[in-house]
């Protein structure tokens, strides 16, 4: 499959993206293994989730080729004496992996964040140990591993150790 | 943190803080040497101090006063998550500036170590995070055992600027020090 990454684009989550969210997020455990949310098992419960969560949130875009959704990138800032810096996580479908889509959706985010949330200087992921895809991505994108949190938090059953990465405002480059 | 290597003579507990401590209390709260690497501002008055033993330390999930032969001259406290964050906790510590350099911090650290994953059966980690700029904390910690992970950069504002933090760590299954 050839993909034209200039074809990416990020908008807000609707509706109608049902379907679409249902092919990465329902059926396909490669994508969910390392995500904090389970696999969706109805279209009830994606249209919750799109409605409760995605829709409201901060900043919770759609990846879409051709305007259809493959995939999700999210950054939520925090508050307070934390709220100069922002969490980003992002998910594909399998069948997207592999051609860049997600390293570029991630840098398209980031450009959004500094513009929505100018209180934010740090960007952060936090990676389960095993998940080097996911990591690959950060790096690509140009952050930084900073370290490794040993049995930060539990996901799925079990404690996990997390690689903590960040990227500053300082040090992005689109 | 300043002053020469003597161990205290005396004996260092943990106890429950309570409003009855609050003159010694505003000894530690009032010196700006010992908030300045804490969110908070030095307190200026024995009211505020009240409020705060009465909002924040009494219904806290783990907050001791650290007592030296039973007189408090600091406190030490473990923050509890839920949800996903349940098997970490994060441990913040202060100690009045006059009993510095005595290895009484580590002390009240070790003695935290040692009944805090007993008392929290879901706890796994206890960590800690320090100013780039505050050693002598960050001393405390690695002779009290934890596990230096690594720099987090511009990770918080303090005093409204952003600051450099070194993030520390002890497991339940690291060996005891």
């Amino acid at each position: 499959m050839e993909i034209n990454l200039s074809k990416i684009t990020l908008r807000p989550y609707r509706i109608s993206d049902v379907d679409d969210f249902l092919m990465y997020g329902g059926g396909n455990e490669k994508v969910t293994r390392f995500t904090r949310w389970n696999t969706f098992t109805s279209k009830q419960e994606v249209v919750s989730y799109i409605n409760d969560y995605c829709i409201p949130h901060p900043y919770c875009r759609s990846i879409c080729i051709d305007n259809r959704s493959i995939g999700f990138v999210i950054i939520m800032p925090r508050s307070g004496d934390d709220q100069c810096r922002a969490d980003v996580g992002y998910a594909l479908a399998a069948e997207y992996w592999g051609h860049g889509i997600t390293t570029r959706a991630v840098k398209m985010a980031i450009s959004g964040g500094l513009k929505e949330f100018p209180d934010v200087v740090r960007f952060q992921g936090l990676v389960e140990l095993e998940n080097k895809a996911s990591q690959r991505v950060l790096e690509k994108v140009g952050f930084l591993k900073e370290c490794v949190l040993r049995k930060y938090s539990f996901n799925k059953g079990e404690t996990r150790d997390m690689v903590m990465y960040s990227l500053l405002s300082t040090d992005f480059m689109p | 943190m300043e002053g020469g290597g003597n161990e205290f003579t005396g004996e260092i507990t943990l106890r429950p803080l309570e409003l009855s401590d609050i003159d010694d209390f505003m000894v530690w709260a009032t010196d700006e040497k010992v908030t300045r690497f804490c969110s908070w501002e030095p307190y200026t008055n024995k009211e505020d101090a009240i409020n705060f033993i009465n909002t924040k330390v009494i219904p806290h999930p783990w907050f001791r006063a650290i007592c030296l032969n039973g007189q408090p001259i600091g406190a030490i406290s473990v923050t509890k998550n839920s949800g996903n964050d349940k098997c970490r906790g994060e441990l913040g510590y202060v100690l009045g500036s006059n009993y510095w350099g005595r290895g009484i911090a580590t002390k009240a650290v070790k003695q935290v170590a040692n009944t805090i994953f007993v008392e929290w059966p879901h706890l796994e980690r206890l960590e800690a995070i320090v100013d780039v700029e505050n050693p002598g904390s960050q001393r405390v910690l690695e002779k009290a055992g934890f596990q230096r992970e690594g720099i987090l950069r511009k990770y918080m504002l303090l005093k409204g600027k952003t600051r450099d933090l070194v993030m520390f760590s002890l497991l339940s299954s690291d060996p005891k020090s």
